[in-house]
């Protein structure tokens, strides 16, 4: 290390490893142009918690996507943004993203590197400029040395900051649950535990596909459109009548960290979900077939059901230091 | 006898040079120095575009400009008797801009040859809509790039008008999508004045200047008016419409040659 130090050439960064869990399917992306390194994932560490990257400095990715909530926002529907603005959904928690096709409520976003551009652009969010953003890193006393580090020079780019947020984020992997451990045999579910999972698996777990617990599928599911935020999901993205008041299947894992629930958080608890799928569904040309007819759930199998959910919560991976704000 | 050999080996040298060139355009047989320069103008090609000044459309709406930009890539150069030929591939992309005039030439190598057509795709490559981060003229941070819905802003011409019945009068066209059945991306093929060809020798220097017209926005295939349609932001339908219309606005007016 001296040696190189002294020897006046950059140190090469350090490649760290992303390890695929066992059983799990191979992620749609795989780090193959962008090599995560120790030096990059510092980096994109550090923008994600730094508010430089919005335009009064008060939102950071942070802000948003907390730890504690699996990087979600604890206890919003609705997070916050510039300006006192709240934003136009529920943040979606951060684990296990490289297994997603597509980012957002409404599948707009087509590839992990370019969906911080939306949060950061949002002028409801953190309203910034991506040149300016770009300008203020190139411009900051220590961010071009991180840059150097990471990518070999002081050059600071969209694309060089977008890598490095890829690589922190990207290696944000939730796969140590009580549901994991089961699954290895470490552990066993209790009776309750055991019988929630067998009606998940009738009645849930086609669009909450295991074991990332969603199909990346975009349904709608009964939810009356709300008429302040007059959202229609995924039409908003294809232009598409049929795809009116469809969003994304959302992950069930850590559940009951990242409440509340819906594409708005109009459900405060589990139960309130469940008790919208049994009761709750409003029919419409676009709802889902699985859902339409409402899904058959007595209070009992809601009780197992809960006990089994419980069960998807990761409390390595919200007190996992490597994910926490810069030391 | 040396003299037969040197001449053979000359002989084999040209080959080698020529087979390579074919198999990759970016070898150094491309030898003659080719700039296209673009001349943002209003329905007469020596009408060249004052950001500010009024103008009228076909429909007689007043419009002002104030931004006109739009990708080309996939430039080529060919000869439809001789079969020379010159491609700069789908790789590179090239960002025109109205408002910055370096910004509106490309420059490039291309072998010598003798030429009668250039055609190019306006627009970004399907593929790089969804490649993730980049940098060059499809950095995210130019401006062109839809951050809410992932993909290019292919053309983009904004201004404004009395007409539009939008804040500050203004109308934006940003014109994008890659996706059937709404793909902007047009091929243009446009032949050189007066049908001529034109040879660009070894070691030169040539540059071509082709008018970019907004007239042609507005009409043409389809109608695009400023009262019904001043706002087009999304990918669908009507901006492709917008698409077919300037996929027209390009002609080929002069060559300059320089030694």
């Amino acid at each position: 290390m001296n040696a190189c130090k002294k020897s006046g050439a950059p140190a090469p960064a350090t490649l760290l490893t992303f390890t695929v869990p066992d059983g799990w399917p191979q992620p749609h992306y795989n780090f193959a142009g962008n090599p995560v390194t120790k030096e990059g994932f510092e980096l994109g560490k550090k923008l994600f918690y730094d508010g430089i990257l919005s335009k009064d400095g008060n939102f950071p990715c942070a802000s948003c996507h907390q730890q504690f909530a699996a990087f979600a926002t604890f206890d919003h529907p609705l997070s916050h943004g510039f300006d006192n603005q709240f934003t136009l959904r529920n943040a979606p928690g951060l684990f296990n993203m490289v297994w997603l096709p597509e980012m957002h409520w409404d599948g707009g976003i087509n590839h992990i590197e370019v969906q911080p551009l939306a949060p950061i652009t949002a002028p409801n969010e953190m309203a910034e400029d991506i040149a300016n953003v770009v300008k203020k890193l190139q411009q900051h006393p220590e961010y071009p040395n991180h840059f150097k580090a990471a990518f070999g020079d002081a050059t600071v780019t969209s694309e060089r900051m977008l890598k490095a947020l890829t690589q922190f984020v990207g290696m944000m992997v939730s796969a140590n649950s009580k549901y994991d451990k089961v699954k290895r045999g470490e552990l066993s579910f209790t009776t309750d535990e055991q019988k929630g999972y067998e009606i998940f698996q009738a009645k849930c777990a086609t669009c909450h596909a295991e074991p990332l617990f969603t199909d990346n599928s975009y349904r709608n599911t009964g939810l009356p459109l709300d008429p302040v935020l007059k959202d229609y999901g995924r039409m908003r993205i294809t232009g598409n009548s049929a795809d009116s008041l469809k969003f994304k299947v959302p992950s069930l894992r850590n559940l009951y960290l990242t409440f509340p629930y819906g594409h708005d958080g109009r459900f405060y608890a589990v139960r309130d979900v469940l008790d919208h799928y049994s009761d709750g569904v409003q029919d419409g040309p676009t709802v889902d077939p699985l859902v339409k007819n409402k899904i058959p759930l007595s209070d009992a199998d809601k009780f197992y059901l809960q006990y089994f959910l419980r069960t998807l919560t990761d409390s390595t991976f919200i007190g996992d230091k490597r994910f926490g704000p810069p030391q | 006898m040396n003299a037969i050999r040197s001449c053979f080996t000359g002989l084999a040298l040209v080959i080698v040079s020529l087979t390579s060139c074919q198999k990759e355009y970016s070898e150094p047989a491309k030898d003659h120095s080719f700039t296209l320069r673009f001349r943002p103008v209003v329905q007469d090609t020596d009408n060249i575009l004052e950001f500010g000044k009024t103008y009228t459309n076909f429909f007689n709406e007043p419009f002002e400009v104030r931004t006109f930009r739009f990708y080309i890539h996939d430039i080529r150069l060919f000869n439809t008797q001789t079969g020379d030929y010159f491609e700069s591939g789908r790789e590179q992309h090239f960002l025109v801009d109205a408002a910055d005039t370096m910004g509106s030439r490309i420059n490039m190598k291309v072998p010598s040859g003798t030429y009668n057509r250039i055609s190019f795709r306006i627009g970004v490559d399907s593929v790089r809509n969804f490649s993730g981060a980049q940098t060059g003229a499809l950095d995210p941070a130019l401006g062109m790039f839809w951050t809410w819905n992932s993909g290019y802003i292919m053309a983009k011409l904004e201004g404004t008008s009395p007409l539009t019945g939008q804040p500050g009068d203004v109308f934006e066209y940003h014109i994008g999508g890659f996706k059937a059945p709404d793909n902007v991306i047009q091929q243009v093929t446009l032949p050189f004045p007066s049908q001529q060809s034109v040879t660009l020798g070894k070691d030169g220097d040539t540059e071509v200047v082709i008018a970019a017209d907004v007239y042609r926005w507005f009409n043409g295939v389809h109608d695009i008016r400023l009262d019904t349609n001043p706002v087009v932001m999304s990918p669908g339908p009507l901006a492709k419409k917008v698409a077919e219309n300037y996929a027209n606005m390009f002609s080929v007016l002069i060559f300059y040659f320089y030694l």
